[in-house]
């Protein structure tokens, strides 16, 4: 059998196993109840029976028979809630109210007995009542019953227990509806949840889940999702974009390679042309062609990891001044005048080969764009906020405003950058290897328009540093 | 010098065999990690070539191997595993350098010549000389032809270098991870600068120039 959707939710299904606990609690208290009450008014009418037929004893002990009868006499005639029977050695009725002993065996002595009591409804209809009794034997020989009728606490407690069945039965009712409203519920946070990673599964990755704005652990797992199918988004974004990447930026080089090589082929063949030449370009080309494999590679590893690999603390002053004294003659030598300015104790966690070589790229590219008499100026320091800056600023053409959010991504170059040599990643890896230190790349202007240099360009690695 | 590639890439290691048989050495391939173990150990090779991820046993296990029965033949290893990790579990294994694909032909020479010539003069020596040319370690001096060149501490690290590579050539990346402790690839040859002052400083007003470009490769510190 099929069972409704709603039934199989794990909520209602909760509520079920909370009913038949609540269910087996109330039948418990029910239980308990019954007894106290029930057991108390037993109790209460055994003592009253109890202290009647004492009474009744001493009236013996005084009086004699004759007493005793007399009082069971006046008893019988008093409308009062116990009845009595007096009854003489051999069995035979003297006085009370009842015809016979309800006590069986009829000579059995000072045991209680549960017994009716018949008596006749204002309409003549006959109604019975219970009662419970007991017998004695008085010192004479004769037997005296006393009982007293427990009917109307009965009564009372057969109410109480009928109002806690109906108590319980509409609790287990609301329990129910409440159980259902709740799953319903529980079902269509479910649903915008499943219904995300159901359209994800059959390859929708821009499908998230809906957000109810409660703020409750619904929403907080439907964020996380969706915080999780972003990161997936990015990444399988980032991949593709590789992939395009490394087709524009690999394809051009391949080809022209091939072209080089087989159009040496045909000159050497045909006598001419100068086959060293050609390989040596060749080399030159698939040297190139390296270079940009191991910076895609970088930076699709950065990407991936999200983080620095292998994270060391170490001071970054030494590291930039290392690559300051690597590039210094650089500098010198295309006829830019170079300055560097290292700020002490600049401890960083991080990976020193990838800052190594973002400060590197930074100075690179400072220096590709930067013409001759042009400067270039290289400063690392803390910032107030206790981050770590290494900033590389150029007296080159500048970046346009609007281009500069996008020279970092990979592969872009601009139009008036298409001559320089260089893969269009440089700038790139070095976002990565920001990004993956916490930190960002800032790119702003540089010192501005002065005679033929400028605006120049500043660009900025920015990671948080350790105090 | 013999050299043993151990390399599953039959194809590469045919081209490294005959870029090493140019440079002048004699080459030995095997195919796999359990076939190299067993020529290492049979043959009497100077320099070890071996590919981290092969069939049957990787390169790390068996060069652990080589290690623990006291083989001390230098290793050099390649990978496509790039990452610092990788290279520090690669050196910790007993690999004496290491290298990632995709390399360079002329890289995988020079650093082959490096590890082979480092066991010839594994002597402690406080001088070195080549030629006309003569350094004190100790006291950080170094003369051509009896006349004293003044040199900046990483032109005197460099020249170190190159010294105690004599005869080889080196990269540019070899410089830039031996000389600078530095290993990435910069865009720019930077190196070429550098080398450019050193050689103004050691071959200046001399008839002879030691210190040579070598095509695709780097450079060479000729005596």
């Amino acid at each position: 059998m099929r069972v409704p959707a709603l039934l199989r939710t794990t909520s209602f299904r909760l509520t079920l196993v909370f009913l038949a606990l609540f269910a087996a609690g109330a039948g418990a208290l029910l239980f308990y109840i019954y007894v106290a009450t029930a057991g108390q008014i037993i109790r209460r009418a055994e003592a009253e029976v109890t202290r009647e037929l004492r009474t009744l004893e001493r009236s013996y002990d005084r009086g004699g028979f004759d007493a005793v009868n007399q009082a069971v006499i006046e008893r019988t005639l008093a409308d009062q809630r116990y009845v009595a029977l007096l009854l003489a050695p051999d069995g035979r009725k003297i006085s009370g109210t009842l015809e016979v002993t309800p006590a069986d065996p009829p000579t059995e002595v000072d045991e209680w007995v549960d017994f009716r009591i018949q008596d006749l409804a204002p309409d003549g209809r006959p109604i019975r009542r219970s009662a419970i009794g007991k017998q004695v034997r008085l010192p004479g020989g004769e037997l005296l019953f006393v009982g007293e009728e427990i009917a109307e606490e009965q009564q009372y407690v057969m109410r109480i227990v009928r109002a806690l069945w109906g108590a319980g039965a509409l609790v287990l009712v609301l329990a129910l509806v409440g159980g259902l409203l709740l799953s319903r519920r529980a079902s269509r946070y479910m649903a915008g949840l499943t219904s995300a990673v159901t359209a994800v599964r059959n390859g929708d990755l821009q499908a998230r889940a809906p957000l109810r704005g409660t703020h409750d652990e619904y929403d907080e797992l439907a964020e996380g999702m969706n915080d999780m199918l972003d990161r997936i988004e990015r990444l399988m974004g980032g991949l593709r974009h590789a992939g395009d990447a490394i087709a524009h930026d690999l394809r051009s080089p391949l080809t022209r390679l091939r072209t080089r090589l087989e159009v040496a082929m045909l000159e050497v063949e045909a006598g001419r042309g100068d086959p060293t030449a050609a390989l040596e370009q060749a080399l030159e080309d698939a040297e190139h062609l390296l270079k940009t494999f191991n910076a895609v590679l970088s930076i699709s590893r950065l990407q991936a990891a999200g983080q620095a690999p292998d994270p060391v603390l170490f001071d970054a002053g030494e590291l930039v001044s290392d690559m300051s004294e690597l590039y210094e003659p650089f500098c010198e030598e295309k006829g830019i005048d170079y300055s560097a300015e290292i700020a002490p104790d600049l401890q960083v966690r991080g990976n020193r080969e990838f800052l190594a070589q973002a400060v590197a790229n930074l100075i690179d590219n400072a220096v590709k764009y930067t013409p001759e008499g042009g400067a270039v100026k290289l400063r690392a320091r803390r910032r107030s906020s206790g981050e770590v800056e290494f900033s590389v600023t150029d007296t080159g053409p500048g970046v346009p405003e609007e281009d500069r959010g996008r020279i970092a991504q990979r592969f872009v170059r601009l139009e008036n950058s298409r001559n320089a040599p260089g893969a269009g990643l440089g700038l790139s890896l070095v976002a990565a290897v920001a990004e993956a230190h916490g930190g960002r790349l800032d790119i702003s202007e540089g010192p501005g328009k002065v005679g033929a240099f400028g605006p120049g360009l500043r660009a900025a690695v920015v990671i948080p540093g350790v105090a | 010098m013999r050299i043993l590639i151990i390399e599953d890439d039959v194809e590469a290691s045919d081209a490294m065999c005959r870029g090493l048989s140019e440079a002048g050495h004699e080459c030995a391939t095997a195919a796999d990690g359990v076939e190299g173990l067993e020529a290492a150990r049979d043959g009497e090779y100077d320099v070890l070539v071996v590919d981290r991820m092969m069939p049957r046993m990787d390169g790390v296990t068996a060069v652990e191997t080589l290690r623990r029965e006291g083989d001390q033949t230098p290793v050099l290893f390649l990978s496509a595993l790039g990452e610092i990790e990788d290279r520090v579990a690669g050196l910790k294994a007993g690999g004496d350098d290491y290298l990632v694909k995709p390399y360079a032909l002329a890289e995988l020479v020079a650093r082959v010549d490096a590890l082979a010539r480092r066991r010839e003069t594994g002597s402690v020596n406080t001088v070195l000389r080549v030629g006309e040319l003569e350094m004190d370690l100790i006291g950080r001096t170094v003369h051509r032809a009896g006349k004293e060149i003044d040199l900046q501490p990483r032109e005197f690290q460099l020249l170190e270098f190159l010294m105690r590579h004599a005869g080889q050539s080196v990269t540019r990346t070899m410089l830039l991870e031996k000389v600078w402790e530095y290993h990435f690839d910069p865009q720019t040859n930077v190196i070429d600068v550098h080398i450019s002052r050193l050689r103004s400083k050691i071959d200046k007003g001399f008839e002879k120039a030691m210190l040579q470009t070598v095509r695709g490769a780097g450079y060479r510190l000729e005596a």
